[in-house]
């Protein structure tokens, strides 16, 4: 089932949480919400569950106008936070109240009702548990539990706010790939809320960025970080390095740095910022022919197949720029302590006077 | 454990004023009531006006603590599960009879409802219908005087729950009413149960208000409280002490019940703070 939102405006007193939103999710999609806490996003899932009223717009599922329909009437799975399983209620329980609550002409046969929920609770990897109480269960159980209480009533809909938020690392990776798999073995259209970039990018086809209940940018994960569509979206999707300077239409200079480059919309006092994000520059002991950026290693830190370091500008910029390099790169240059080095970026993206962001450059 | 006398000597002050000040005369009652044998207890138990007076004192309850076991449940909800303009007033008004003296309630109630008011007179005319220095005006003040217990133990569980489980259930199709019945209602009921014997407890005991709006009318009017009163006033004091006794046996198994419910709520709210960090 495809949902979709039209012009949807929520405040609550003079707080605007959602301005004007409009959204397409097309049937069988996964879709993330990405944004900063504040920017609306719960607000946008909860106003499709039915459990808010906007102020003004409309929300369709397939052609259907389903904004005024009461919330119990949607059959939207919805999964909350902090899974707001019935605490009173066993896990077996927990995921047959949906069917429980049918009326009589409806409802399944109580053996029919066990026989689901054991499927569900298979599904979900859960068969074994299904005697005990919420409270007698992990974070991660409680949310598979959680999952397989919304999917009984075979919703269409799947609505997911922040699913792993309350997770540690190595159990929310598991249960991100998890509920990706998931998702394609059911016939289902999920929307998730996150304020994870690593998540949105891993779980999702497509990443709904959002700010301050604006819409930054829809695309699929690799659209939204190499085609980044504003500032905010550039700067939200992972760490990034500011660099600020002058630029007089050949060399961007600060301080002791200097830059060759070709390109425009440069402020017309001259001044042009650059972000360079981390994984896009290497270090060197000497400068290259377009990029003279002195730096010593202030700090590192080994990790996976990457190492970060941080640099500390010497006679430019302000504060800590860090750099991802390759660990045999790494390895090669073995940098020592308060060794003067070169920071070589491969691509910096420019920012125009008014905050846009201008053209991609490569120092040439 | 403490470690200096001192300590030691505020521990049993303490323990001496509770058997000085509480336990001695709980003691004393019992000991008054069987002063003359167990036979003039049972024929006190046994005299018409004790049994009036038990009656009544049963009625009034079983009207009061329905009446408010809706009441604060109603307002409860209200409190925790709405946003409007003015709830903040609405929970401080909730505890005006705990701040007032019940005598007061039982003469405001007079002034309102009694048969010089504009509103007793028209219910006269009309109805026929005299609340004053009756049943229905000793069920009214009590109502008033024990409404808070309820919505008052309630209110601080139901914030600390949230309402989470409740949208969770309507999104899986329940009804407003299937939602408070089979999730509301289970995560609540040990809290309900103590606002429930607090309720009783008070409403049984109540003096104050009742003996403002009863009339004293021997036989008719009288609960076991005022029947006390007048007992004692007419010099029997086995008689008096044997009701008395009635009603600390009550406020005994009442304290018992407390301390067990407050012990199982306990552990819900602890539950409740494990689920909701």
């Amino acid at each position: 089932m495809s949902i979709r939102v039209e012009s949807i405006r929520k405040t609550f007193g003079g707080f605007t949480a959602l301005d004007d939103i409009s959204l397409d999710v097309s049937d069988g999609g996964l879709v993330g919400l990405l944004g900063p806490s504040g920017s609306g996003k719960t607000t946008l899932l909860r106003i499709i569950a039915g459990l808010e009223r906007p102020n003004r717009g409309r929300v369709f599922f397939n052609d259907r106008d389903v904004t005024t329909l009461d919330a119990r009437r949607r059959r939207v799975g919805f999964v909350f936070q902090q899974y707001a399983l019935f605490r009173h209620l066993t896990v077996a329980d927990n995921v047959a109240f949906g069917l429980r609550m049918l009326p009589r002409d409806q409802r399944p046969s109580r053996d029919a009702i066990r026989a689901r929920v054991r499927e569900l609770l298979e599904l979900v990897q859960m068969d074994t548990m299904t005697g005990r109480y919420p409270a007698q269960l992990s974070g991660g159980q409680k949310q598979r539990v959680a999952l397989a209480r919304a999917l009984a009533l075979k919703p269409e809909v799947l609505l997911l706010d922040e699913p792993f938020g309350a997770l540690d690392a190595k159990v929310r990776k598991e249960l991100r790939r998890w509920l990706r798999h998931l998702h394609e073995q059911i016939d289902v259209t999920s929307l998730f809320v996150t304020h994870d970039q690593e998540e949105a990018m891993e779980v999702s086809d497509r990443v709904v960025v959002m700010s301050q209940g604006h819409i930054e940018q829809v695309g699929t994960p690799l659209q939204v970080y190499e085609q980044p569509a504003s500032r905010f979206v550039f700067d939200f999707l992972g760490h990034i390095n500011a660099l600020e300077g002058q630029y007089d239409g050949r060399l961007w200079r600060d301080g002791e740095a200097s830059l060759r480059l070709d390109t425009h919309g440069a402020c017309p006092n001259g001044d042009l910022t650059l972000y360079l994000r981390p994984h896009e520059a290497e270090l060197a002991r000497q400068p290259s022919d377009s990029a003279s950026l002195p730096v010593r290693v202030a700090g590192r830190s080994v990790f996976g197949g990457t190492v970060t370091v941080e640099l500390e500008p010497r006679g430019w910029g302000r504060g800590i720029v860090e750099v991802e390099v390759d660990r045999e790169a790494w390895r090669e240059l073995d940098p020592q302590r308060d060794e003067p080095l070169f920071l070589l970026p491969r691509d910096l993206q420019t920012v125009t006077c008014d905050g846009d962001l201008g053209p991609r450059v490569r120092p040439a | 454990m403490p470690r200096h006398w001192h300590q030691w000597a505020l521990i049993l002050a303490a323990f001496g004023a509770v058997v000085v000040l509480l336990v001695l005369p709980l003691v004393l009652i019992f000991t008054q009531a069987f002063s003359q044998g167990a036979a003039v207890v049972a024929d006190n138990l046994t005299s018409t006006d004790m049994i009036s007076a038990i009656k009544l004192t049963v009625i009034v309850a079983l009207v009061t603590v329905p009446v408010n076991l809706v009441f604060g449940v109603l307002l409860a909800w209200c409190v925790t599960r709405y946003e409007f303009r003015g709830r903040k007033l609405l929970t401080t008004l909730i505890d005006i009879p705990f701040a007032m003296s019940p005598v007061v309630a039982g003469l405001c109630y007079l002034v309102v409802y009694g048969g010089q008011s504009v509103v007793g007179q028209w219910l006269d005319d009309t109805l026929g219908l005299q609340l004053m220095f009756a049943l229905p005006g000793m069920i009214m003040v009590t109502v008033f005087v024990t409404c808070p217990y309820v919505a008052r133990v309630l209110i601080p569980l139901m914030q600390s729950q949230g309402t989470e489980e409740e949208e969770a259930a309507v999104l899986l199709g329940a009804s407003g009413w299937q939602a408070f019945w089979y999730v509301t209602l289970p995560k609540i009921r040990w809290a309900l149960l103590y606002g429930v014997v607090l309720t009783n407890a008070r409403a049984v005991g109540e003096f104050g208000a009742v003996s403002v709006v009863s009339g004293l009318i021997r036989g008719e009017t009288l609960t076991l409280p005022l029947l006390i009163q007048m007992l004692n006033e007419d010099y029997n004091s086995v008689g008096a002490f044997t009701a008395a006794g009635l009603l600390a046996a009550l406020a005994l198994v009442t304290l018992l019940l407390k301390t067990v419910l407050e012990w199982r709520q306990r552990h819900k709210i602890d539950a409740a703070q494990e689920v909701t960090p």
